[in-house]
């Protein structure tokens, strides 16, 4: 079993897992009435609800504006906070809402989704397009997946979140997904293979 | 493993992404059951490595969309304005001093109550009624209450029961004032069943000393005696004789 793990290794990068949650002190401190602990959360945060809504819709200034509807719905919440979960899944699960309440109420106004790739460089050097085409395909797989499995991918991999947070935020169990990521992975695997075949 | 059929998800193979991508996050019968399914089966260590490939792919993709970050600065300055310079409390918290102040009102209740129970058995016990003046008839008549008199102010007659008959005092006598609750006149009373005792004593045939045990109270309206004749008259005394004599004192 030792010499299998050793012969393969895994992903070098740190874990996810938060023995302790780093945000938690700067809950409490909020609760106890200082002010600046949120600021501090904004600044920790700020850039990664704003990703996280970003794929949900699909302009910058509304993945802003939602961003800070989101904090000001945390900045009331807050105090509130009972620590069930890490203060950045409680953050990411407030974004989350609040961008599908916003696409709720914007369905109409949403523009016609649009190839981004289409925007890059016409006439780009053959190393750009390769890279280009790669991370295009990469892209038009992951929008293939369906959407438990995408949202749990996406978590993983771009919010890096532990699968603890994953959960929280996929409302599944842990290990429900852990799963998802596996089939998320396998089925990219097979769009990826199918495209290159075809 | 068996958690993972109970979610409906499958074997261990089904852990192999999340193997790869965070091993610390597996439990220790979740790696072992992995790393075993690995070990025994080519075609897992072969699934393993394009699992490790594709998603060291997707870490390495710039984060989406690339380019057109907000001005973060901004953001915050924006956010800080919009949710103001105070910390809000939960609503329960604007009530926190509800929980001490029913406390203490509840406490403040039940004391009173506690209090009042206490006193409430302690009942007053009949006072004697004593008459003002001479004696008091068994049955006085009634006297309507807009005819009594006003205790407080010392003149008129007030309704007493006393030994299951309803008794008139006059309450312009300071025995009476004593006992309708006047302070100072114990003595009154006292005075006045002296005098009470006196007259009866006078009053009654025979007075004397042998008449001593009469009482306060002795037998009113005696005339039927009167009216006996002389054949009763002598049954009396035959009986007064034999069985009825009065006793001497000392």
């Amino acid at each position: 079993m030792e010499s299998f793990a050793a012969g393969l290794p895994l992903l070098e990068r740190p874990s996810p897992v938060t023995a302790a949650d780093p945000d938690l002190e700067l809950a409490e401190r909020f609760r106890d009435g200082d002010r600046a602990a949120f600021d501090v959360l904004v600044r920790r945060h700020q850039k990664g609800m704003w990703r996280l809504v970003r794929r949900y819709v699909k302009s910058d200034a509304d993945a802003a504006d939602i961003t800070q509807l989101a904090f000001v719905r945390a900045f009331r919440g807050l105090t509130g906070f009972r620590g069930t979960a890490t203060v950045r899944s409680w953050l990411y699960r407030i974004a989350i809402n609040c961008a599908l309440s916003w696409l709720r109420d914007h369905r109409r106004e949403q523009p016609a989704e649009i190839d981004e790739e289409s925007l890059i460089d016409d006439n780009p050097a053959p190393a750009q397009l390769s890279a280009g085409d790669d991370r295009a395909q990469l892209r038009r797989a992951i929008a293939q997946l369906p959407p438990k499995q995408k949202l749990v991918l996406e978590l993983r991999v771009f919010d890096d979140l532990s699968f603890r947070e994953v959960a929280v935020l996929a409302d599944c169990s842990e290990n429900t997904a852990k799963v998802n990521f596996h089939y998320a992975v396998k089925r990219l695997r097979d769009i990826l293979g199918a495209e290159h075949a075809s | 493993m068996r958690r993972d059929r109970r979610d409906g998800q499958g074997d261990e193979s089904a852990l192999v992404a999340a193997y790869v991508d965070g091993v610390a996050e597996l439990s220790p019968e979740d790696r072992r059951a992995v790393e075993a399914g690995l070990a025994r089966d080519p075609a897992a260590r072969a699934d393993h490595a394009a699992v490790r490939g594709l998603i060291d792919r997707l870490r390495a993709l710039p984060p989406e969309p690339e380019g057109g970050e907000p001005d973060w600065s901004a953001m915050e300055r924006s956010i800080r304005s919009a949710v103001g310079s105070s910390v809000p409390r939960p609503w329960w918290r604007r009530w926190t001093w509800l929980a001490p102040t029913t406390t203490l009102v509840t406490a403040l209740a039940v004391l009173l109550v506690v209090m009042w129970s206490h006193r409430a058995p302690v009942a007053e016990a009949p006072r004697p009624v004593i008459p003002s003046h001479g004696l008091a008839s068994q049955r006085a008549p009634q006297v309507p209450p807009e005819a009594a008199g006003d205790a407080a102010t010392g003149t008129g007659v007030v309704s007493l029961w006393l030994d299951g008959a309803e008794v008139d005092v006059d309450v312009s006598a300071p025995a009476a004032r004593a006992l309708l609750g006047e302070p100072g006149d114990d003595e009154a009373v006292d005075e006045t069943v002296d005098e009470a005792a006196a007259e009866a004593a006078d009053d009654a045939p025979g007075s004397g000393e042998a008449d001593d045990d009469a009482g306060l109270l002795p037998a009113a309206d005696l005339a039927w005696v009167d009216g006996l004749d002389d054949a009763a008259l002598a049954r009396a005394e035959r009986w007064l004789a034999a069985e009825g004599a009065p006793r001497k004192k000392g």
